[in-house]
């Protein structure tokens, strides 16, 4: 924008500074012309004293005429030292006094004529006249090297071309520079625009641009304010319509759950985590109409309430994990080996279930940011490594401070060692709802999307790789050396 | 056991019920918080199961309430369901006398397991016996044994063993972790090495696993006390 703005301003300041240097040396050519004609006068109005500085014709025919300069002509050579001189010639052109290169065509009247004669390097303007002298007919010439004209053409570059040359140069500088700090401030505008994420519709301050670029920073400040409300508005009915769900949710899974251990009590189970002594089942009495579900199909049931549950419960933290609702939220100190060890608790049942090590590897280490938020992002890295590494797989959880190039970064990790994500899907899965094609079990597409959001809300860092054994999924949250305020 | 379940959801509060029933709790259902203060004043329970979001009162309010003197059971543990879960109702739910809290949906067995655990703790406060499915830890006489259908037999435990134990009994079947343990045995002496806290567990190991009770390592965490089917 500026480099396009730079050059049309460059073309149309240079273009008239190069016809105003036009001008100038077509006007000092005139001047110069004015000079010369000046110059011509004064050699013709010299030539007649000349002639009359020829007293006497010479007292023998070997010597020249009788010569006393008259004193125009004396102060006009003494003027001018080496750029002037006279000669006297007799009608055949036969030198008689005077230098002998000062030498022209004997004129055949008696009108005066001019010829340019180069001698050393200097052309000079000869004024020759044939006249009547004391010594009789002779012709006269006067030599002047100090032709302006002459000296206009050989000084024309130095004088003329060379300053306007620079001139032009100069302004070209000038308008680079003041081009771009004139428009320093819509570039920066410009930049402050182009490097936004997609999320951050906060307002431009409007203070802080110059006031020509003010109504644009409006109507941008507008536009964003328009998205935002669009935004929130979205974001709030999917936190709503996740919220109500909760409820009704809460309800039909707290049936079906009873139902399914109503079921799972009245077959005999071989091998039962229950604590409690075994109870005998409770027998209702057959209504009529009622149907008999099966306890696989209870199962099912079940296995479907929890999902859906879940899937309610994910929608509302990815809704919350917004970094724009998160602004009225303060941010604390999370203890992150705590927070490993509190879901080391809550999903070891899982796990022992599907016959996982579950297992830590933790070291003290604290960030700044949201405890829940956290928690929800590596609740969802560690049911996801639950769901998909098979029976007997390890999955391991950790946490602490890589130090690296002099600064010290805290990270979590969670490591599995499951089918893992193939390279060419590990952009891919961060998507919301995107699931691997061919991936067995349950889950949303939504566990990496909320992880992922929940690590940029912290200015943290979500990246997938493959397990120390060079199989496996490692998912690693760094964070940044100085957690940032969240939401300012 | 009779447990109190305060609830306006019918959907909610029948799954509850139906399932609390059939693993053997007594389940009494009030819709309200007036009603169920009103039902407190004249008769105890072992433990109450309170949601938050109750239409007048709400669990929190009612919660305050019970520990009142003059309620038959100031003292029993109150569980508090909620929708929220931001971290200012849980935390505020906690401050206001509640001793655990669960965010619905929730799954049926998990209730049912914090729920015990609640009660062995109560329990463990007001009869001194601590038990674990056929273990039994009498923290008064400071006896540990095995009761089975038929027979009871005392395990001799060493103070640190007991130590240990205990403290894996008052938070099972939530996993100990070793540094907790590490400073539950530095009562017994001022330096002791992470290694001591394996031995004392190996040594219950040798004593416990014969009966079935089991103390599982967590991999760079600490021990669970777990039931194996004999």
């Amino acid at each position: 924008m500026t480099s396009d703005l730079r050059n049309r301003l460059l073309v149309l300041l240079v273009l008239p500074l190069l016809a105003l240097a036009l001008v100038g040396v077509w006007l000092d050519y005139r001047s110069a012309d004015e000079a010369a004609e000046r110059h011509d006068q004064r050699l013709l109005r010299l030539l007649p004293a000349l002639a009359d500085s020829v007293l006497a014709p010479p007292i023998r025919d070997s010597e020249p005429p009788l010569l006393l300069l008259a004193p125009p002509v004396e102060d006009f050579l003494r003027q001018h030292p080496g750029y002037a001189a006279y000669s006297v010639r007799d009608t055949s052109g036969r030198l008689l006094l005077g230098d002998a290169w000062v030498q022209a065509a004997v004129p055949t009247t008696q009108a005066p004529e001019f010829h340019s004669v180069e001698y050393g390097g200097v052309t000079y303007r000869v004024a020759v006249q044939r006249g009547r002298t004391g010594a009789g007919e002779l012709v006269v010439a006067l030599a002047d090297g100090s032709d302006p004209r002459q000296q206009w053409a050989q000084q024309l570059l130095l004088r003329v071309l060379l300053p306007n040359l620079v001139l032009v140069a100069a302004a070209g500088l000038a308008i680079h520079w003041a081009v771009r700090r004139a428009f320093k401030p819509l570039v920066d505008l410009a930049d402050a625009v182009e490097h936004r994420s997609p999320r951050d519709l906060s307002p431009i301050d409007e203070a802080a641009s110059p006031a020509e670029v003010r109504p644009l920073v409006r109507s941008l400040n507008r536009l964003f304010a328009l998205v935002n409300a669009q935004a929130e508005g979205q974001r709030r009915f999917v936190a709503d319509a996740a919220h109500q769900l909760r409820t009704p949710l809460a309800g039909l899974q707290a049936q079906v759950e009873a139902w399914a251990m109503m079921a799972r009590a009245s077959v005999p189970a071989p091998l039962s985590l229950n604590f409690d002594k075994k109870h005998p089942p409770a027998q209702g009495v057959q209504a009529p109409g009622a149907i008999v579900l099966g306890v696989e199909q209870i199962e099912k049931l079940r296995h479907a309430t929890r999902r859906t549950s879940q899937l309610a419960h994910q929608l509302l933290a990815l809704s919350r994990a917004d970094a724009r609702s998160l602004d009225a939220q303060p941010s604390q100190r999370v203890d992150l080996k705590d927070l490993c060890e509190t879901l080391l608790e809550s999903f070891l049942d899982a796990a022992t279930g599907k016959g996982l090590d579950l297992g830590l590897d933790v070291q003290s280490a604290h960030v700044t940011g949201h405890d829940w938020l956290l928690r929800e992002l590596l609740s969802n890295l560690v049911d996801n490594a639950i769901k998909y590494t098979p029976a007997a797989g390890v999955v391991t959880i950790r946490c602490g401070v890589r130090h690296a190039m002099g600064l010290s970064r805290v990270f979590l990790q969670v490591e599995d060692d499951g089918p893992g994500v193939p390279e060419a899907e590990r952009g891919r899965v961060m998507q919301r709802f995107y699931r691997v094609p061919g991936t067995v079990g349950e889950g949303s597409g939504l566990g990496l999307a909320i992880a992922d959001e929940i690590a940029r809300v912290h200015h943290a860092a979500l990246a997938l790789g493959t397990g120390a054994q060079g199989r496996g999924l490692v998912v690693t949250v760094v964070f940044p050396p100085e957690p940032p305020v969240v939401g300012s | 056991m009779r447990l109190l379940l305060v609830e306006d959801d019918v959907m909610v509060a029948s799954g509850i019920k139906l399932g609390l029933t059939d693993a053997g709790y007594a389940v009494d259902w009030v819709g309200s918080g007036e009603r169920a203060e009103e039902v407190l004043r004249t008769e105890s329970f072992d433990a109450a199961i309170i949601d938050i979001g109750l239409p007048a009162m709400d669990g929190l309010e009612l919660t305050r309430r019970l520990r009142r003197p003059g309620m038959a059971s100031p003292a029993m543990p109150v569980l508090i369901l909620t929708a929220r879960d931001a971290l200012h109702d849980r935390v505020q739910g906690l401050d206001w006398g509640a001793d655990d809290y669960m965010v619905k949906p929730f799954e049926l067995p998990e209730l049912l397991a914090r729920l015990r655990a609640l009660l062995r703790r109560s329990q463990a406060a007001t009869t001194a016996v601590l038990s674990f499915g056929p273990l039994e830890l009498d923290t008064a006489g400071r006896r540990a044994s095995i009761r089975t259908d038929d027979a009871e037999q005392v395990i001799d435990l060493g103070p640190r063993e007991w130590t240990v134990l205990e403290y894996l009994l008052i938070h099972a079947p939530k996993p100990a972790s070793k540094d907790k343990l590490l400073q539950a045995l530095t009562g017994w002496d001022k330096e002791i090495t992470p290694n001591a806290v394996e031995v004392y567990v190996s040594r219950l190991r040798g004593k416990l696993e014969p009966h079935g009770v089991a103390l599982r390592s967590i991999r760079g965490f600490g021990y669970r006390l777990e039931l194996h089917a004999q």
